[in-house]
């Protein structure tokens, strides 16, 4: 008990104390420790981030282990690791070699596969906002024609043939397009934005306070 | 009229989706629309920063994005990257989204080759390290601790590129380039940065005007609508420049879909 | 077949695999969301060792004799005792440095950095005063607007008093200024993922020139015939 839950309640409280204190107190000593232990940190989320990339690789063996529908493709997933590390290491991490830039096997590999699948996995979702829009879009209510509006303006005012059509068939009105797009986007846009940003930045206070004097745990994990 | 309606209403969503992918192929078919975008405000502050810090000023540009947002954020990258260039100023570039890292890599060195910069004396490229938070706060304590190396294995202490420069606050002017957290966020509230400017995409550019109007930002480029206007002030016609023709089509049927809902909404609703 | 050629090839292969999903889910679709996972865990992996492990931990440690590094090496490890069930309590150890670390740094900065310095643009003059005298223009209704938006937009969240009397229509303000907001947001959005369109049809349609052998078009014909067959085999199948 004492080592497994005091210990790590005890290690939150000094290092918040400490750090929270350490920004008033522009010593140079105070600034050193600052550096030492920022320095630190970031070697132990190297470490840590071993820890994501593993429990990662640990789901998809366990499905390989047990043979559950579709283990096949888990064994996709460690071909394209065992692949890319493979090629990594062969090109020592890097994109490029020599003075002519041209692409390493890892650059290739960067370049024509990753870049390719990620931003086509990513770009779904045009289609799928597409289709959305097409359905949910309604103008129901106050709120609801509300957002459409603000929605149906911004779009506008963002692209030049949207612009275009403003000149032609609002171009009697003084603002153009991209003028109402960019009041919305700078007052009422920005004050809700505001209002949401200031609502989480008391709740990330909270939470370190709550952290630092031990009523929030989750990272202790399970049974903490 | 309401039996119209209603089959719209219900439309296979794969014929949506074929309309956007038509939208979409269409510009490629027609050649470009050639309608110009206007520069907004808060893309020309960014520019006028740029053109503001004398030759040979250190400049930082934190690309923090990875490949699901390229088409956005690459132009604008090359393009500020382009311009501290054509400026003369000394550019330090890094990213803290790791599988960024090969396109910062790429974005610097293609740049840098056109423009004729020497590695280590104009630019360096100081790479990814983990613990975002952990790297922007070490960079306002001493950028030779958290980057003792850079991307390439060099010892970055004695570089002549980074002259002068101990922390963020020597740096006058940076711009982090962002598509999520870590990102401008971040460096508003852990960086030490004098002067920062953002760019980021579309998505969380709304957010971003919060900062923008406390002057936590002097400037901010949005999406691939800011890439096409930066595009513009340089004069150079880019990636982003030819993607807004693709957003001119798509934007407007999408406001016609918009429309079009509505309209069998309401006339299948006035019905009943 | 030279590199450029092949990968021409291959990304034009893995976007239209990806984009395959829009028909219906598939084993394309599939193998490439799959491969799309290894390869990104295997780039992290590359860079975590070559641009961390080797410059910034393995050489400074052990090559040059940066004993400092001993205490986060340490930490690293008690983090790594999560692969130990038996063990892996001592991990809290760990994360409770960073944890509490993390909270430490975070409230001043939080609090100077991010509420001060919105607060303060919040709260500006609501009129002009110049050479005749007090004016309320434009840019000062858009300043109220500001103050009252965010105000309202605080009041709706605020759950610790109901909702009724005075407070009622402020927070039902508060909604109509999330609403337009969630508006410009989505208009924005919109922008965003045409932009990831764009990415891969642009790709996709130079792939598909004479210089690469007119790899989309190909490749896009092969995929459409296994579709093709496919329902038709089921069709059999089912008559």
């Amino acid at each position: 008990m004492f080592l497994r839950q005091y210990v790590p309640m005890a290690i939150a409280f000094v290092m918040g104390v400490v750090f929270a204190v350490q920004y008033y107190v522009p010593h140079p000593a105070s600034e050193e420790l600052l550096t030492t232990v920022n320095d630190w940190l970031i070697v132990v989320s190297g470490f840590s981030m071993v820890l994501g990339l593993a429990s990662l690789m640990g789901s998809h063996w366990a499905k390989v282990r047990r043979g559950v529908p579709g283990w096949g493709y888990s064994l996709v997933v460690f071909l394209g690791i065992l692949g890319t590390l493979a090629v990594g290491i062969a090109s020592k991490g890097k994109m490029f070699a020599g003075e002519e830039l041209t692409l390493t096997a890892l650059g290739w590999v960067y370049d024509n596969m990753l870049v390719p699948l990620q931003g086509t996995v990513f770009s779904l979702l045009a289609f799928f906002m597409a289709s959305a829009t097409f359905r949910t879009f309604r103008a129901r209510n106050l709120e609801a024609g509300l957002l459409l509006t603000a929605a149906f303006l911004v779009m506008l005012g963002h692209v030049p043939l949207g612009e275009y059509i403003w000149d032609k068939v609002l171009g009697f009105l003084p603002p153009k397009a991209d003028q109402v797009m960019g009041w919305i986007m700078n007052v009422p846009n920005m004050a809700a934005k505001r209002g949401i940003l200031l609502g989480v930045g008391l709740g990330m206070i909270a939470t370190s306070l709550k952290i630092i004097f031990g009523i929030e745990r989750a990272y202790m994990g399970e049974g903490g | 009229m309401r039996k119209l309606a209603e089959k719209i209403l219900s439309m296979d969503r794969r014929a949506i989706y074929l309309l956007m992918a038509s939208a979409a192929l269409l510009p490629f078919l027609t050649g470009p629309l050639g309608l110009p975008s206007r520069v907004s405000p808060e893309v020309k502050a960014v520019y006028d920063r740029i053109e503001s810090l004398p030759e040979g000023s250190p400049f930082l540009i934190s690309m923090d994005f990875d490949p699901a947002s390229k088409p956005e954020l690459y132009p604008m990258a090359e393009a500020l990257v382009r311009h501290a260039f054509r400026k003369n100023l000394r550019v330090i570039g890094m990213n803290l989204w790791v599988t960024g890292s090969g396109m910062a890599e790429k974005i610097l060195s293609d740049v840098a080759e056109e423009y004729g910069k020497k590695y280590g004396r104009d630019y360096v490229y100081l790479g990814w390290a983990p613990g975002a938070t952990n790297v922007i706060l070490g960079l306002g304590q001493d950028i030779y601790k958290t980057y003792p190396r850079d991307y390439y294995g060099n010892e970055t202490s004695g570089m002549p590129v980074l002259e002068g420069v101990r922390t963020l606050k020597d740096i006058p002017f940076m711009v982090d380039l962002a598509a999520g957290d870590p990102g401008i966020e971040t460096w508003v509230v852990y960086g030490k940065a004098k002067s920062m400017a953002g760019g980021c995409t579309a998505v969380i550019a709304p957010g971003m005007y919060a900062f923008l109007n406390s002057g936590q930002l002097v400037g901010l480029i949005g999406g691939m609508r800011g890439a096409a206007e930066y595009e513009a002030l340089l004069k150079e016609m880019g990636k982003a420049t030819v993607g807004m023709d693709i957003q001119s089509t798509t934007h407007v049927l999408i406001l016609g879909l918009i429309l079009l809902s509505n309209f069998a909404f309401f006339a299948t609703r006035r019905r009943r | 077949m030279s590199p450029e050629l092949l990968g021409a090839w291959v990304a034009a292969g893995l976007t239209l695999a990806i984009f395959s999903f829009l028909y219906k889910d598939n084993p394309f679709f599939k193998f490439g969301e799959h491969l799309y996972i290894g390869i990104s865990v295997g780039y992290s992996i590359t860079l975590l060792v070559f641009n961390f492990m080797i410059p910034k931990w393995w050489t400074p440690l052990f090559r040059e004799g940066r004993m400092s590094l001993l205490v986060p090496t340490v930490l690293g490890l008690l983090i790594w005792t999560r692969f130990f069930p038996r063990f892996s309590w001592l991990s809290r150890w760990a994360f409770a440095f960073v944890v509490g670390f993390g909270a430490g740094i975070a409230i001043p900065r939080t609090i100077s950095n991010f509420i001060f310095r919105q607060v303060e643009s919040t709260a500006v003059p609501l009129v002009s005063r110049g050479q005749q005298g007090v004016s309320f223009g434009w840019g000062d209704f858009s300043n109220f607007l500001i103050a009252f938006g965010v105000l309202s937009v605080l009041t709706y969240f605020f759950f610790s008093v109901e909702h009724k009397g005075p407070i009622r229509p402020l927070a039902r303000a508060g909604v109509l200024f999330l609403m337009v907001s969630f508006g410009a947001s989505f208009g924005y959005t919109v922008m965003a993922r045409v932009s990831l369109l764009f990415g891969r049809m642009y790709d996709l349609v130079e792939y598909s020139s004479r210089g690469y052998g007119y790899a989309t078009l190909v490749l896009l014909g092969l995929m459409v015939a296994v579709f093709l067959a496919q329902a038709l085999s089921k069709k059999r199948e089912g008559g």
